[in-house]
């Protein structure tokens, strides 16, 4: 684990100490404790009502906490309200000043530091040149495209040099090919100026793609905080593993531990599956194993396979074939797997009885609940 | 197929309404321009003299009366009605907010005589006001508070309070709480927030406000007749006044019209003067 | 607790200070009305000496109130239902269709709420004349609608901007006729706007008085003129005593609409999100 991440270092930007907060009964956050390294992209990842958008909250101060302390920049934060923060922040809406012109909204933050006109004009038009918004100085926010607000509010965001950056679902509002783009732009501007990041969102791929680190969270506490390569390769729990990415779920039975893995039985089949969290279980205990769709292989019946079945679903996706597979003798499960190319689409025609071979070291195990 | 089922038969009365209300006004616009006969209900021959009469001292000082009254009371209602809207749109604990709902919406529906009476049992000599000051020995003898314009005022602030903190509230409520929000985020204290965000982005819900209660104080009659007591007199004292003790119902009829003129032209001004918040797009 | 400065705080027990002293300016004249409603002498005087609720009793019995009371109601009853009715037709037709002088008729129904209500009062009682319509419940009634049709227009208009229209399309797919999807559909959705809107009128026309002032005569004088002559002729407690059961039963009325109905919404003032 990175020195961030447990305790408050000097490299330490922002720093969640244990936190709580409560709306009326209900805990929206559980002793949450996340350090946001300096000049780190991390991005709060979860379904809503999993308590990341009041995490942003809390460091932005629109909310306080009701146990637990916030440092931005080593200092605590808990009773500092938030215009006295020297935060940025990138709202859902962009919450544009509709009654201002786009140059206006971008020199507001400045103003409010009292920062003499001529230096004023200086940032504003920089800022500007660096979304892309030259000769847009005198639109208001209405007259521009969605991507265009973006920009503005994003450069209203970094003219004040934040100390850090909170972004809650910013691109939400923007139709996907748009986003791409932006997200890949946002990007190159926080590394560029070393800007640590909060970022806000229920997208999983956005995350991905995006992040230094990924904190997946769930019912107000933080499941797994990792890289997005440890967060999609080696899940922390079964929430993790089915909230990130496309997943299956096979029922198993814990057979033995052999070395650093576990043997498995999955019907007739056993498999050898890595077993860190299966260590201590009795024999036969029922044991889920989360595949990915591309850690199946897709054989013919009489090939040696894992688990029998047959298609009933082709989805051509352009680049790779989803397939669903039905398994035959079992309760009706279906499988998703996932082909490259386009040759699945002849070779595994619906209703074809094919085998399953499944890539057993790449997928998790844990104890079923 | 009919694509607008029901539109002959839910027009009609409307139409019907509409027509009776138009018949109404010309009645007025009719007699405005007719001879008065004294000691006659039925007017005379079609004349311009009653408006020529309207610039009589005594009649313009009356206008003059209305207006100045009109406009300090919607200013005072304004200053007076933003806090409380701004508390009712901001209140956050629901008993709260309907226990401060009811008080304001409540006089709103009181009808103007209950709430005239009350304030003259309030600003009388051996009203409230005088009997606490006096047992306080803050003061000799009885504050002379009715039949004076600051009676008026204060009693007809209270009557167009309620439907100035609705207008407002209405306008407040629709500004996204991101707005200030964002503001703040980017380091302005609240009082900053408030001068460069809130009030213009309410600022539609003003001039809706402000334009409302001056329509109603200028509309109000049992308020300047009873706290007023003849000595502040409104157009609608004089109408009333014209129509009921003279008989004169051609010239009520030409102050009507004159005050339904002067009104048309204040409210033009306003919406005239805050055409640019149109521009004001709150989400 | 959102994380408040020391500056943050002041400013908000100003504003609170603020607010207070406002409340209290609104419930002021309600609170001195109901202590003078019980003073037992006929003489204003505060702190009243005595106490008493024979006033009470003598604004209920008194003849002109009995009267004004139940010719409001003849009025109101009539006035609020004509209202709803007029008012939530054209509504629907405003809402849902585009046909010639739709905005004319609009406007004048709705120009009643910036024009005096005594010229209002004034043009009935000369039309009236005109037409030879003696000044009975009729031209009352007539006057009153028009006065509260803008409110029932608006809170019906709310309403049914406010109602998916494709409930009543689903209906429609099902093969019900216009009528029926009318009657099964549209009303029962718009149900809460109509009541409230039916409220709202049925107060507004109970508490009117500068246009009844003109239009009524001695036979059909509403409360509101009642009390008003009366304040002009008797200065005892007894009108203090029948402000205070308006005000608790206005008060109770409103409490009520606003629990059922939810007074914020009808009034367009709920926060946005």
């Amino acid at each position: 684990m990175k020195p961030s991440a447990s305790a408050e270092g000097e490299h330490t930007a922002v720093y969640f100490d244990t936190v709580t907060k409560r709306f009326d009964d209900v805990a929206a956050l559980n002793a949450v404790t996340l350090g946001v390294g300096r000049s780190e992209f991390v991005t709060l990842l979860g379904p809503s009502g999993c308590g990341k958008t009041t995490l942003l909250k809390l460091a932005a101060g629109f909310l306080g906490p009701d146990g637990g302390s916030i440092s931005i920049e080593g200092k605590r934060v808990n009773d500092i309200p938030t215009y006295r923060r020297g935060i940025g922040m990138m709202f859902q809406n962009y919450a544009l000043f509709p009654h201002m012109s786009v140059a206006d909204n971008v020199a507001y933050g400045l103003k409010t530091r009292r920062v003499p006109k001529a230096d004023r004009d200086k940032r504003v038009a920089d800022a500007l040149a660096l979304v892309k918004l030259k000769g847009m100085e005198n639109r208001k926010p209405r007259q521009l495209s969605g991507g265009q607000q973006q920009r503005v509010a994003l450069a209203r965001a970094l003219v004040i040099n934040p100390t850090v950056l909170l972004l809650d679902e910013p691109f939400s509002a923007l139709d996907k090919s748009l986003r791409t783009s932006m997200q890949v732009e946002l990007r190159e501007i926080q590394r560029r100026l070393g800007l640590t990041t909060i970022f806000v969102t229920h997208d999983q791929g956005e995350a991905l793609s995006m992040s230094d680190r990924v904190a997946v969270m769930s019912e107000g506490r933080i499941r797994q905080l990792g890289s997005p390569v440890d967060v999609y390769r080696s899940p922390a729990d079964p929430f993790v593993a089915s909230f990130v990415g496309d997943n299956n779920r096979l029922r198993g039975q814990f057979v033995s531990m052999q070395a650093k893995q576990a043997i498995v039985a999955l019907g007739d089949a056993l498999v050898r599956v890595p077993g860190e969290s299966l260590s201590g279980l009795e024999k036969s205990a029922a044991v889920d194993l989360f595949v990915r769709p591309e850690q199946f292989d897709v054989v013919a019946p009489e090939e040696p396979c894992t688990i029998k079945g047959s298609v009933v679903a082709q989805i051509y996706q352009g680049g790779h074939v989803d397939l669903q597979i039905e398994c035959s003798g079992g309760a009706g499960e279906r499988l998703l797997v996932r082909s490259p190319g386009e040759q699945a689409v002849l070779r595994w025609p619906m209703g074809a009885p094919v085998g399953v071979a499944i890539q057993a070291d790449q997928c998790s195990a844990f104890p079923a609940a | 197929m009919n694509q607008q089922p029901f539109l002959r038969i839910f027009t009609a009365p409307a139409t019907l309404c509409a027509v009776g209300f138009i018949a109404a006004m010309v009645a007025v616009l009719q007699y405005s321009l007719r001879a008065y006969v004294p000691g006659s209900l039925d007017p005379g021959g079609f004349t311009l003299a009653n408006f020529a009469d309207l610039l009589k001292p005594l009649y313009a000082r009356v206008f003059l009366d209305t207006v100045v009254v009109c406009a300090m009371t919607a200013v005072v209602t304004l200053i007076v009605g933003y806090p409380l809207a701004y508390a009712l749109v901001r209140v956050e604990q629901p008993i709260l907010r309907s226990i401060l709902l009811v008080i304001v919406v409540t006089p709103l529906f009181l009808g103007e005589v209950v709430r005239t009476y009350a304030w003259i049992i309030v600003l009388g000599n051996n009203g409230f006001i005088n009997s606490l000051l006096l047992s306080l020995g803050l003061i000799g003898k009885p504050l002379q508070l009715m039949f004076t314009p600051f009676g008026v005022v204060v009693a007809l602030v209270h009557v167009t309070l309620p439907v100035m903190v609705i207008m407002l509230a209405a306008g407040l409520s629709h500004i996204d709480r991101d707005y200030s929000r964002a503001a703040e985020s980017l380091g302005a204290g609240p009082i900053r927030v408030f001068l460069t965000v809130t009030l213009p982005l309410s600022l539609p819900g003003v001039v809706a406000g402000t334009t409302t209660a001056f329509a109603w104080t200028f509309s109000a009659f049992a308020t300047p007749q009873l706290i007023g007591g003849g000595r502040v007199n409104m157009i609608s004292n004089l109408v009333y006044q014209l129509g009921f003790s003279s008989f004169n119902f051609p010239f009520a009829a030409t102050l009507c019209v004159a005050g339904l003129a002067l009104t048309a032209l204040v409210l033009g001004l306003l919406q005239l003067a805050s055409r640019p918040l149109r521009k004001i797009e709150v989400h | 607790m959102i994380p408040r400065s020391t500056y943050q705080k002041v400013l908000g027990w100003v504003g609170l200070l603020a607010v207070l002293v406002i409340v209290a300016f609104l419930v002021l004249p309600a609170a001195v009305v109901t202590i003078a409603a019980f003073n037992d002498k006929p003489i204003l005087s505060f702190p009243p000496q005595t106490w008493s609720w024979r006033w009470f009793g003598r604004a209920l019995a008194y003849e002109d109130f009995r009267q004004g009371f139940f010719n409001g109601l003849i009025v109101t009853a009539w006035s609020s239902t004509i209202a709803l009715c007029v008012g939530g037709m054209f509504a629907f037709v405003i809402d849902r269709y585009k046909f010639p002088l739709k905005s004319a008729i609009e406007g004048i129904l709705i120009s009643p709420l910036v024009i005096p209500h005594f010229t209002v009062g004034l043009g009935f009682l000369i039309l009236a004349a005109q037409v030879g319509l003696s000044r009975g419940f009729a031209v009352v009634v007539i006057c009153h609608v028009i006065l509260v049709l803008p409110f029932v227009l608006r809170s019906v208009y709310v309403s049914l901007r406010n109602l998916d229209q494709s409930y009543e399309h689903a209906a429609a797919s099902l093969g019900a006729g216009p009528l029926r999807v009318l009657t099964t559909v549209t009303l029962p959705l718009l149900l809460p706007g109509l009541v409230s809107g039916w409220l709202f009128a049925a107060i507004l026309s109970f508490n009117e008085f500068t246009a009844s002032l003109f239009v009524t005569s001695q036979r059909t004088q509403t409360l509101p003129v009642a009390m008003y002559n009366y304040v002009r002729e008797f200065a005892d407690p007894s009108m203090a005593a029948l402000s205070v059961m308006y005000i608790v039963g206005t008060a109770a009325l409103i409490a009520f609409a606003n629990a059922f109905l939810g007074l914020g919404k009808v009034l367009n003032i709920e926060q946005s999100h």
